[in-house]
């Protein structure tokens, strides 16, 4: 049985191939994203391992918080300085370094800000190279108050050389400083594009920190000591909120956040590639329905010549199986190479990963051909119990005979389906559970591909009359041929049906993302100059550019935001902190009660949102616990309706600085009398890492962000669109097929061969329209309710972008007209005798 | 090879076998109750006008289709106690078949198709009687060959010798001429008749021709569902002569 299964395979190589490439693409997906991110990995455990490869121990600060941000480490404060003399002096320790880390960020002689594409930071230097990760490949370590090395993938780019004066942004005022060498990190010459600036640690100290206290030491310990023995002497030592830990924890620790980042990553991707399976598994099910009815007498005969049910079971699974094979095994070829491109694109934004090859674990290959091998067989489960259904006698006889599943059945089945679909996703949604969500909507899905040939006939019709007169005679063969196997129209329009779903729901998801953000600004910020970062990793922008600001003329009042972390009932939040003073100026802040003013006593503002959800009024007292300070009993001075640019909770600007170490503004809000707008720009050319937009230019930069994403996303699901596409494609090319003898009979009597691709051509846009018309109504369905169920103000308002969604149906329309092309040519190529003669 | 001694048993046998499609005054009867006996190591033409329940009468006797009620036996097996699994092994080892067209799996070969029923079973080929058939069918040259490179009556030799391999207990020819030319049909005809005479193989034709049933040992004759008349020692003429009275 396995020889008529390949032969049958080899037989239908070509219409296996279009459904084969389906399966490809998915596994592609899914290997390159493992390639990838497994790489990423590798590449950065390597770095952060390289980093403290020197380091035996280090003494820090323990951790303030029980969670922290994801791809975050956990905040920690300074320790003394005098520490590294106390440690020092432990036996077994042969050499310590004091460490400080911080926001320093180098200016290109053009006067623009460099960001490396992987960020900037500042460090301190370490002469000791035998504790230092970094090495100087040229000119000296920095001593002096203006020294500084600079990492030779930032020197090379921009062209500097010892010897040459460079600006670097700092948290204080900008400031120029000598480069006196250049380092390098390990072989690499920066770290994954990170650029680096390392000063002395007096200077390091003085603009990262206060001068006496370090952000850790890094110890060395004597060779043959016993690293737990001096770990253990050294904690001793300290004093209490400072630990002692290996090197290798640190590492750890970092990698640890680092894969958390990865880990998000790589699952938006795989949930792109899950799509495109799924509705690449449509493709499948739909070839192997045509297929096993095509071969009905065939595999009658089979029957007849004494194979079983199982044989003709297995025979078709096993065909399902070696097509699932072959495509995973090219689909995992293909995602390596995709994970070589997608490195070489990391390089070309400056991404430069030390050097370490692709990493190729078993699992992705695993997992790469379960998964495609597992989708093409399931997709053929139900085609091959239909050609276990087949009787012996089909072979023989005119008519085919029960081969249907019965319509009660498959409505009652669908139906069920698309009700649990509907119930997880309301739960899903209910509940904020991502994965219940998703098996919701593919229940959705499922049920109503189900149910759609029931509705397939009238809706072709509906969509097939206009067709049908500006095409005359062939746009109504066309259309007749849409409506005469109303399940297979339905189920091929079932994968552009999800596609455009997708689409849809995304379309409408941002939609009202855009409109929200728009209203969130309108509806936030009353000042007319907003001056924040460009967005390019860093964490703020310089404390000295609010008292420059104030002092040009025209610009009337100034405020100044913050905002950082702090743990508030064993959970981490985000508060904002801003000057009461000029505060009505800047901020629109609308109270429910109490008074805005309050905070200027130490008091904390919240929305009303979490005033409700934890049932706090003014005047009650919260616990919140700050990393420096630790907890403080704060009371609640006022209640604001909810506001985008304030967030949650929201403290006076010197209340935060005085609880935060390393406080960085993220804007400054200034009104003016008039457009000042230039004079602040010019005024702050020092600063190229700020931008001064006016409050029309920022919400369009809100959008403009909003858009990005939503265009990634889009191109993500584009590939689930080309795999529908090919689905139509396949089944035209099948249905061409199968009615040779009726397109000969068609051009025996008269039909001209334009005429044979214009009836292909309205067969192919009547379904492709059929499939987007279900898809937009279910998409936009979906859409509203994921922007309803998600309680954000970053999500306050709902819109359905209508003139988008006609041109998605107008897209799908010119789609199905593409995808009748190659068919439509075959279609008018076969030979007018040829095609009666065919038995 | 000698003609085999006749069984106890017939090769196969109906007794007043009905089968009726549809219900009620829309009710056709295709079989208004038959009762036949096909003998063991004859060959047996079953003739009769288009729509006299011939090829039902096939169908039902060798387990395609269920007759409505009566009862059918393959040899000493009541074929209506089969289940899917029995049916399809009864097709598989004891019953060949050979059709008018339609008779190969076009992506074999016709070596692949003549074995095909053994290796569903999963058993191996018996070479000398395979090397038998293909060398008395005349088609060794065309065994690598796929169906549709073959003419007409190529493709019929190579089924022929398909139902043949099992050296089953009786095998249905359902118009295997119905397709062919002159030549080819009097080839296939005497190869039929030759495997009874000096195989003993047991053959039950359906056929319309009186040519191709002048080659039976006897003739059954079938009219609206019911056997009409039977002739032994069959020549064309007489079978034209017996339509004719029969009014078919």
């Amino acid at each position: 049985m396995w020889r008529i299964t390949l032969k049958g395979l080899l037989a239908h190589k070509l219409r296996l191939t279009l459904t084969a490439l389906a399966i490809v693409l998915g596994v592609t997906f899914i290997s390159g994203t493992f390639v990838l991110t497994d790489t990423l990995h590798n590449t950065f455990s390597n770095l952060i391992g390289n980093i403290y490869a020197k380091v035996d121990l280090q003494a820090r600060g323990v951790a303030q918080f029980n969670h922290t941000s994801i791809g975050d480490t956990a905040t920690r404060n300074p320790i003394p300085q005098s520490l590294m003399t106390t440690i020092r002096n432990v036996p077994g320790v042969e050499a310590v370094a004091g460490d400080v880390t911080g926001y320093a960020q180098f200016v290109s002689p053009e006067g623009k800000a460099i960001s490396g594409g992987g960020g900037s930071i500042g460090l301190s230097y370490d002469p000791n190279q035998s504790l230092s990760a970094l090495h100087l490949v040229s000119g000296t370590a920095p001593t002096g108050p203006d020294d500084v090395v600079m990492d030779a993938g930032t020197a090379k780019k921009y062209d500097f050389a010892v010897g040459q004066p460079v600006k670097i942004l700092l948290a204080g005022p900008t400031r120029t400083f000598t480069i006196t060498g250049i380092v390098k990190f390990g072989t690499a010459d920066n770290v994954a594009g990170t650029s680096i600036a390392a000063f002395a640690l007096p200077t390091a100290q003085q603009v990262f920190q206060e001068p006496g206290r370090l952000d850790a030491i890094n110890i060395l310990t004597r060779s043959g000591a016993d690293t737990a023995t001096v770990q253990r002497a050294i904690q001793a030592t300290v004093p209490t909120g400072v630990q002692v830990v290996t090197g290798k924890t640190v590492a750890d620790e970092q990698t640890d956040s680092i894969n958390q980042a990865l880990g998000i990553f790589s699952t938006a991707l795989l949930v792109f590639a899950f799509i495109s399976l799924f509705v690449g598994a449509f493709t499948i099910f739909n070839t192997f329905s045509i297929i096993v009815g095509q071969r009905t007498r065939e595999l009658a005969l089979l029957r007849i010549v004494g194979a079983s049910r199982r044989q003709v079971f297995r025979s078709v699974l096993g065909e399902a199986a070696l097509v699932g094979l072959v495509s995973s095994i090219i689909g995992l070829g293909v995602g390596v190479l995709a994970a070589f491109g997608l490195e070489g694109l990391l390089r070309a934004f400056g991404i430069t990963l030390p050097a370490s090859s692709l990493v190729f674990h078993a699992r992705t290959a695993v997992v790469g051909l379960a998964v495609g091998v597992g989708v093409t067989v399931v997709a053929a489960i139900s085609p091959a119990r239909r050609a276990v259904r087949i009787s012996p006698i089909d072979a023989i006889s005119q008519h085919q005979t029960g081969l249907e599943i019965s319509n009660r059945r498959r409505l009652t089945i669908g139906g069920v389906l698309g009700l649990i679909g509907v119930i997880l996703l309301a739960v899903g949604m209910a509940v904020s559970q991502l994965p219940l969500v998703g098996i919701g909507a593919v229940a959705v899905f499922l049920g109503v591909a189900m149910l759609a040939p029931t509705f397939a006939r009238p809706v072709a019709s509906f969509i097939g009359r206009p067709l049908a007169r500006w095409f005359g005679m062939p746009g109504r063969i066309g259309r007749e041929n849409s409506m005469r196997s109303p399940r297979r129209t339905a189920q091929t329009a079932s994968a552009l049906m999800i596609g455009l779903a997708l689409v849809s729901a995304i379309s409408v998801f941002g939609a009202s993302l855009t409109k929200s953000v728009t209203s969130a600004v309108d509806q936030a910020v009353s000042a007319d100059l907003i001056i924040s970062d460009f967005g390019d990793n860093a964490p703020g922008i310089s404390n000295s550019i609010e008292p420059l600001v104030s002092q040009i003329s025209g610009v009337e009042d100034t405020n100044v935001v913050y905002d950082g972390n702090v743990e508030i009932g064993d959970s981490l939040k985000d508060v904002t902190a801003i000057s009461p003073e000029h505060l009505s100026e800047t901020v629109l802040v609308r109270m429910d009660s109490g008074n805005a003013a309050s905070i200027s006593h130490g008091d904390l503002l919240i929305d009303a949102n979490t005033a409700d959800s934890k049932n706090l009024a003014v005047g009650d007292t919260l616990d919140v616990k700050f990393a420096k300070t630790g907890v403080v009993g704060m009371r609640v001075g006022g209640v604001y309706k909810p506001n985008a640019l304030l967030g949650s909770y929201v403290v006076s600007d010197k209340f935060f600085l005085a609880h935060f170490d390393q406080a960085l503004p993220v804007a400054v809000l200034a009104t003016t009398d008039g457009d000042r707008q230039q004079a602040v720009t010019d005024a702050l050319v020092a600063y190229p890492n700020v931008e001064v937009q006016t409050r029309d230019e920022f919400q369009k930069t809100q959008k403009d962000a909003v858009a990005k994403l939503l265009g990634l996303i889009y191109a993500l699901l584009a590939l689930a669109v080309i795999i529908a596409l090919i689905g139509i494609i396949n089944t035209l090319m099948l249905s061409v097929f199968e009615r040779t003898r009726e397109i000969g009979l068609l051009r025996a009597v008269g039909m001209t061969r334009r005429q044979i691709r214009g009836m292909v051509r309205a067969e192919s846009v009547i379904l492709a329209l059929f499939g987007a018309v279900v898809g937009i109504i279910i998409g936009t369905g979906l859409g509203l309710a994921l922007v309803s169920s998600i309680d954000a103000q970053e999500l306050s308002e709902i819109s359905v972008p209508i003139p988008q969604l006609i041109i998605f149906l107008v897209l799908a329309a010119l789609l199905g007209l593409f995808a009748a092309t190659f068919p439509a040519r075959r279609a008018a190529r076969l030979d007018v005798l040829d095609a009666i003669a065919t038995d | 090879m000698t003609k085999q001694e006749p069984a106890a048993s017939p090769a196969a046998h109906a007794i007043d076998l009905h089968k009726t499609y549809g219900s009620g005054p829309a009710a056709v009867h295709a079989l208004a109750g038959i009762t036949v006996t096909f003998e063991r190591g004859h060959f047996t033409a079953v003739m009769g006008p288009s729509g006299s329940g011939k090829s039902t009468l096939m169908h039902c006797m060798a387990g395609l289709d269920r007759a409505t009620s009566g009862k059918t036996y393959v040899g000493e097996q009541d074929i209506n106690a089969l289940d899917d699994t029995g049916l399809t092994q009864l097709r598989r080892d004891r019953v060949g078949f050979v059709f008018q067209s339609f008779n190969l799996v076009p992506t074999l070969t016709a070596g692949e198709n003549i074995t095909l029923p053994v290796d569903l079973a999963g058993k191996s080929v018996d070479r000398e009687w395979f090397d038998y058939l293909v060398e008395h069918l005349g088609i060794r040259d065309r065994l690598s060959h796929r169906p549709t490179e073959l003419s007409g009556g190529q493709q019929q030799r190579v089924a022929c010798a398909r139902a043949l391999i099992n050296k089953p207990d009786l095998i249905f020819a359902d118009e295997p001429t119905g397709n062919l030319d002159s030549n080819a049909s009097t080839e296939m005809l005497g190869f039929l008749q030759r495997s009874t005479r000096e195989l003993g193989q047991s053959i039950v034709m359906v056929t319309h021709d009186p040519h191709g049933a002048a080659y039976a040992d006897r003739v059954v004759f079938l009219a609206d569902g019911t056997i009409v008349g039977e002739l032994k020692q069959p020549t064309a003429d007489k079978v034209l002569e017996r339509m004719r009275t029969l009014g078919t």
